[in-house]
């Protein structure tokens, strides 16, 4: 679990079964498939039953759980190979939800980010999901400047592949954009960079 | 009743932007009337929350002041809208009766504390607005957007002077709903909207430990319709450039690499941050308006040489880990050094220039 000074950055949960659930829901990518994996163990029989899964195959660490997940008796196992396809096949999935739905899920702060977009416009109170943070700690970062979503930022500095400005990433996060903020680096005097540092090491 | 307004010219050429060579200039009378933050000699944060009722003759009289950049400051926000829209004016969908609150305020409140320029005239919900400075009359229903030609808080907030952000309560905390910022200090509203109390403070040193922001909110959910509080904010900044937002940051901040101990008088402007909060009655939001504005040491140093000698103690001592939060940590050095030719060191009130023997802008 990411723990730093960041006010803005979400609190993440550990995931575990929702007694007041009638239907779950649970999507997960790469290193998330671990705490999916702990999560689907704790269910009883009747709610894995009344369980969907989408895992995205996608990594920034390369890990995989899909074997694992396969050997649960879940009602549903959707499995796609980007990140981008689960946040469609969850939208989709929330698109059919019942009343009762319980969502989980797991995986990189991006992911969760963008995932909780979607249930936010479908009116998901925060009651009703819970959220695991597992794998790399690199961050989306949206550039202030030209708008761009950089995925998987590991260092203060990088290049914005938007505008080509250089940007530092700012220890500050948005729900709603599903994003930590770049702003242009050498803004006061063009070519003197900051330090540069691995993030969140 | 009014006396400001009646004397005021309101000055229509003004500019805020490089592109229009930044035209602007105070009046004696503009500077002298102005909320000056500084009621020591030592700057520290505090909540400094008091209720908002009129105080003297200046830019507390008004419940939303006006003065003599009105006309050009309403000017420049339609141009800032035009350059990027979508940038600087945002509204979640569920915010229209707090909008409404909002607009009802604000043409209450104008109409009210200067009947000479503004005239609000209600037949039930058919109202007349009559906004004499910038030649408006309309006739809308309250509460029916489709009889304005856009959103009422952006029409509202058109003709106002000041940012205005609209906060909405939910789960014990305020989460910013809606905002009219053309003028924001280093923030962006696009990347804050939607955020609660502690995440829009987030990137501010100090207030979390000090425990300053537990006991702002919890003063804030107390508030009441009718009940308005102010404080006063304020920072530095290069030249009078009201629009500072992060988006735009690599135009202006390289501004700050230019002051040095010659020019700093002409180049840097205090930016002071007037900040009256409304809860709004149907809606229960929160309004959170910043008015702001811009002075230069020069125009402190001519018009109120004691608010010069203030300003030149405050900045000398503080703190730098708000020096660097507040952005200026490249020119902080030439300000002071600058702002000290004009400080003799004399005595000094205490308390604000609106309080009772609070700091006057001149003489003893």
């Amino acid at each position: 679990m990411l723990i730093t000074g960041i006010k803005s950055r979400p609190v993440y949960d550990e995931l575990t079964p929702m007694a007041s659930g009638l239907n779950h829901l649970a999507a997960a990518q790469g290193s998330g498939g671990k705490p999916l994996v702990r999560l689907l163990q704790a269910m009883t029989p009747d709610q894995l039953a009344a369980t969907d899964v989408l895992y995205s195959t996608e990594s920034f660490t390369g890990q995989n759980y899909l074997a694992e997940l396969q050997q649960f008796k879940v009602r549903n196992l959707a499995v796609f190979t980007t990140n981008a396809d689960a946040v469609r096949g969850l939208d989709a999935s929330l698109a059919d939800a019942k009343m009762g739905t319980r969502l989980y899920l797991s995986g990189s702060e991006g992911f969760i980010g963008t995932s909780m977009q979607v249930a936010t416009s479908y009116g998901m109170n925060r009651d009703e999901v819970l959220r695991e943070q597992a794998g790399s700690s690199a961050r989306r970062v949206w550039c202030a400047h030209c708008g761009h979503y950089s995925e998987n930022v590991t260092h203060r500095v990088f290049t914005c592949p938007g505008c080509e400005l250089n940007l530092i990433v700012r220890d500050h996060y948005s729900g709603r954009l599903a994003a930590f903020q770049g702003v242009k680096a050498d803004g006061e005097v063009p070519g003197e960079m900051p330090d540069n540092e691995e993030l969140d090491t | 009743m009014t006396t400001a307004p009646e004397t005021t010219a309101f000055k229509t050429n003004e500019t805020y932007t490089p592109e229009g060579d930044y035209q602007f200039r105070n009046s004696a009378e503009g500077v002298r009337r102005l909320p000056f933050p500084f009621p020591d000699d030592d700057y520290m944060y505090s909540m400094n929350l008091e209720p908002h009722v009129p105080a003297g003759d200046g830019a507390l009289r008004a419940a939303f002041d006006i003065d003599e950049h009105y006309v050009s400051e309403c000017a420049h926000r339609d141009q800032m809208l035009r350059d990027m829209p979508g940038v600087h004016y945002l509204a979640l969908p569920h915010m229209m009766e707090a909008q409404w609150d909002l607009l009802e305020l604000i043409f209450e409140s104008y109409a009210r504390d200067f009947p000479e320029q503004f005239t609000l005239t209600k037949n039930g919900n058919e109202w007349r607005w009559q906004n004499r400075l910038l030649g408006i009359d309309d006739s809308f229903t309250f509460g029916d957007p489709a009889t304005l030609p856009m959103d009422p808080m952006e029409y509202a907030t058109r003709q106002a002077q000041g940012e205005f952000v609209v906060l909405e309560e939910k789960d014990n905390t305020l989460v910013i709903g809606a905002g009219m910022t053309t003028q924001r200090a280093d923030y962006s509203l696009k990347f804050n909207l939607g955020m609660s109390f502690f995440e829009f403070h987030g990137p501010v040193p100090k207030l979390h430990d000090m425990g300053i922001l537990d006991r702002a909110l919890k003063f804030l959910l107390r508030m009441k319709p009718g009940h308005p509080v102010r404080r006063v904010n304020w920072s530095l900044t290069v030249n009078p450039r009201l629009e500072t937002s992060v988006e735009t940051l690599p135009e202006w901040a390289p501004d700050r690499a230019t002051v040095d101990s010659e020019n700093a008088g002409e180049k840097v402007y205090l930016r002071i941050e007037l900040q009256p909060l409304h809860r709004l009655p149907r809606s229960n939001a929160i309004v959170f308006p910043v008015r702001t504005y811009l002075v230069s040491l020069a125009e402190l140093v001519q018009h109120a040489p004691n608010w010069a000698k203030r300003i030149h103690r405050a900045l000398a001592s503080l703190d730098h880990e708000l020096v660097d939060y507040k952005g200026f940590h490249r020119y902080h050095a030439a300000a002071v050094e600058w702002l000290s030719q004009y400080d003799d060191g004399a005595p000094l009130a205490t308390g604000y220039p609106w309080a009772p023997d609070g700091i006057q802008p001149n003489g003893q």
